[in-house]
């Protein structure tokens, strides 16, 4: 039997494009590092054996091997560090390496540092930067953004599962709505309003059916996660942990073009899927975390999620690659806002990618530390009001996502 | 003593430079600062230009093919599977990796996807708006994402008929922008729709915003 792995203590700094308060990457990672100290008094820094570092392009920082500059900033030299790029999964896949050095016995304290600075340059700039992880010889200068690609696939996606921009505007308007609750998301800091379904409609076009606002948002911000034994946390923090109960992380192609008839998938699934419009690396990564936790009806066995709404219409997408709905009542489970706060499964109660921010190294600790707060009932400590604690929550989800959907991981974590 | 070679060199002897005028490599320059009025917060700028090389190897024939007015795909020579972009080694695991043999594919196609795109990347700008279609190549397992011309951005249709077309040939540079799609010489738009309202709407507005862009 392998040992549990738990999630005690994390922290963001404040989301923001442009001018944060903490704008050293070091200086960030410090402070993220200090809110845990204080909330976990015990918690000390001698006490970490390993350091993973979350960071997907050096572009934005111009510095190779930055996480180098953070550790020993924080004093720990000597202890073990490496850094996990994985597009837009870099945060969901450092976690997933953290659970890994724990489970294995082989590390007992694992911190998870993760940041990205996206306005060192400009946003279409950063754009282009960010569509360096399509296969730029075949897509880049036929795209040039992931936005672009994400519409396509949405676009076949909502005409084949009866979805609307209507629909989805209601995701939008969701997770933004939601950040006004949490002084330290993006949505908050900066636009600061309350927005509508004609708000999203009446948002310039991106790329049809994707507006502005149904897009997430261009971030520089720092995640501090802090991953260990159960023994550990009952030592330091026996009041407010949980466990990861079930983890999955699954690929698919680069190239959203060529999961049409690919071998492998038609192997698991049969054919006809992924298509080029369902996300099967997020299917089969769930499936995974499900039955490591024991999860067969994940509507009913889930409390709520943190999930990587990287668009309004990849949220919609992912609630049926999770398994929340089918072909047939995804458009009714989204117009029934079961996913928002009052609704059977809240999701991005956080804000999410389009309300909190999406610095992409930071983003999926970001998920997981929200889900962890939920949890913990630190809600209303961590939040501006308790309107954003889901009611007594025992399990979440927390979906992390990379380039057309090409690395997904899950995870489930519950209240011990 | 004589240096061992691992691999034979190519002897590049076709070079086409055309690179624009105001593209020059400098390098990392840090270029200026600024300081706030306190005198708390500096911010530097640092620029850098950097000449890539972009070695082709093993899909050479692909970005050759383009040059010559040509899609060159792949085939696996045991399963048949066959690929636009091109594999250089088949994707089947049953194959065992097998090499793939290079073919050249008809210019026909079918849309499998569309979009139509109001922003862009930084390079891309002023051709807004720009419809990007998932193209099935005939023949091809995989959808290929390219431009599609030659039509309203509200009157693009799933499974449309598509046809490819080349630049002429002194305006190829060997990138998958030599070519483009357009819909096959039989098919008709279909009438204005509530969708194709829509779309108009939105892409209405992206014409007036490109004009204003220097």
């Amino acid at each position: 039997m392998s040992r549990k792995v738990c999630i005690i203590g994390g922290a963001t700094t404040p989301f923001d494009y442009g001018p944060t308060g903490f704008e050293s990457i070091e200086g960030g990672a410090a402070e993220c590092v200090r809110e845990v100290m204080r909330d976990i008094p015990d918690f000390n820094l001698r006490d970490i054996d390993m350091m993973i570092y979350s960071h997907f392009s050096v572009h934005f920082g111009h510095q190779l091997s930055a996480e180098w500059i953070i550790h020993d900033h924080l004093g720990l030299v000597g202890v073990p560090h490496y850094r996990v790029e994985n597009g837009g999964n870099t945060g969901g896949s450092a976690l997933y390496a953290a659970a890994l050095a724990v489970k294995s016995g082989q590390h007992d304290v694992v911190g998870v540092i993760g940041w990205e600075t996206m306005d060192s340059v400009s946003q279409s700039q950063g754009s282009e930067f960010i569509a360096l992880a399509s296969d730029i010889r075949y897509e880049l200068m036929v795209g040039g953004i992931y936005p672009i690609y994400y519409a396509a696939m949405a676009n076949k996606w909502m005409r084949e599962n009866k979805v609307t921009e209507e629909d989805v505007a209601l995701i939008a308007v969701k997770n933004r709505n939601n950040a006004m609750d949490n002084p330290k998301a993006q949505w908050y800091r900066n636009e600061h309003r309350y927005i509508t379904v004609d708000d999203v409609l009446n948002s310039r076009l991106i790329s049809y059916p994707i507006k502005k606002y149904d897009c997430c948002l261009m971030t520089r911000g720092v995640a501090f996660l802090l991953v260990t034994t159960e023994e550990y946390a009952k030592k330091v923090n026996p009041d407010h942990y949980v466990t990861i109960d079930g983890m999955g992380l699954s690929s698919c192609t680069i190239r959203a073009g060529d999961r049409l008839n690919f071998p492998g998938w038609i192997e698991r699934y049969g054919p006809g899927y992924p298509e080029m419009t369902e996300f099967a690396a997020c299917r089969q990564s769930a499936e995974v975390a499900y039955k490591q936790a024991g999860i067969d009806n994940p509507l009913k066995q889930i409390d709520f999620g943190e999930i990587h709404d990287a668009f309004s219409t990849s949220e919609a997408q992912i609630y049926k690659a999770l398994g929340l709905a089918d072909s047939e009542n995804i458009a009714q489970f989204i117009r029934d806002k079961e996913t928002y706060l009052e609704g059977s499964i809240p999701m991005n109660p956080g804000g999410g990618l389009m309300g909190y921010g999406h610095p992409v190294g930071a983003t999926g600790l970001m998920s997981a530390i929200e889900a962890y707060y939920q949890l913990a009932g630190l809600i209303p400590k961590k939040h501006l009001s308790s309107k954003t604690q889901v009611p007594d929550p025992h399990t979440g989800i927390v979906n992390s996502h990379a380039g057309t959907g090409t690395s997904i991981s899950n995870f489930i974590l519950r209240r011990v | 003593m004589v240096k061992k070679k691992f691999a034979e060199t190519p002897n590049f002897t076709i070079r086409k430079d055309f690179r624009p005028l105001d593209v020059k490599e400098k390098g990392l320059v840090f270029v200026g600062y600024e300081i706030s009025d306190d005198k708390k917060t500096m911010n530097q700028f640092l620029h850098y230009d950097q000449l890539y090389t972009i070695r082709h190897g093993w899909n050479s024939p692909f970005f050759i093919g383009l040059l010559e007015g040509k899609i060159m795909g792949t085939r696996c020579p045991k399963c048949g599977d066959t690929w636009v972009p091109p594999r250089t080694h088949c994707w089947n695991l049953d194959c065992n990796l097998q090499r793939t043999e290079w073919i050249e594919m008809p210019k026909k196609a079918k849309v499998h996807t569309w979009t139509v795109a109001g922003w862009s990347g930084r390079s891309s700008l002023k051709r807004l708006p720009i419809i990007l279609v998932y193209g099935v190549i005939e023949g091809s397992k995989t959808a290929i994402a390219n431009e599609l011309h030659g039509v309203n951005p509200w009157d693009v249709e799933f499974n449309m008929p598509l046809k490819v077309v080349f630049k002429p040939k002194e305006q190829r540079i060997g990138a998958i922008t030599d070519w483009h799609f357009e819909p096959a010489d039989e098919w008709e738009p279909s009438p204005m729709n509530k969708e194709k309202e829509r779309i108009k709407k939105l892409v209405e507005p992206v014409y007036e915003w490109v004009k204003t862009l220097k």
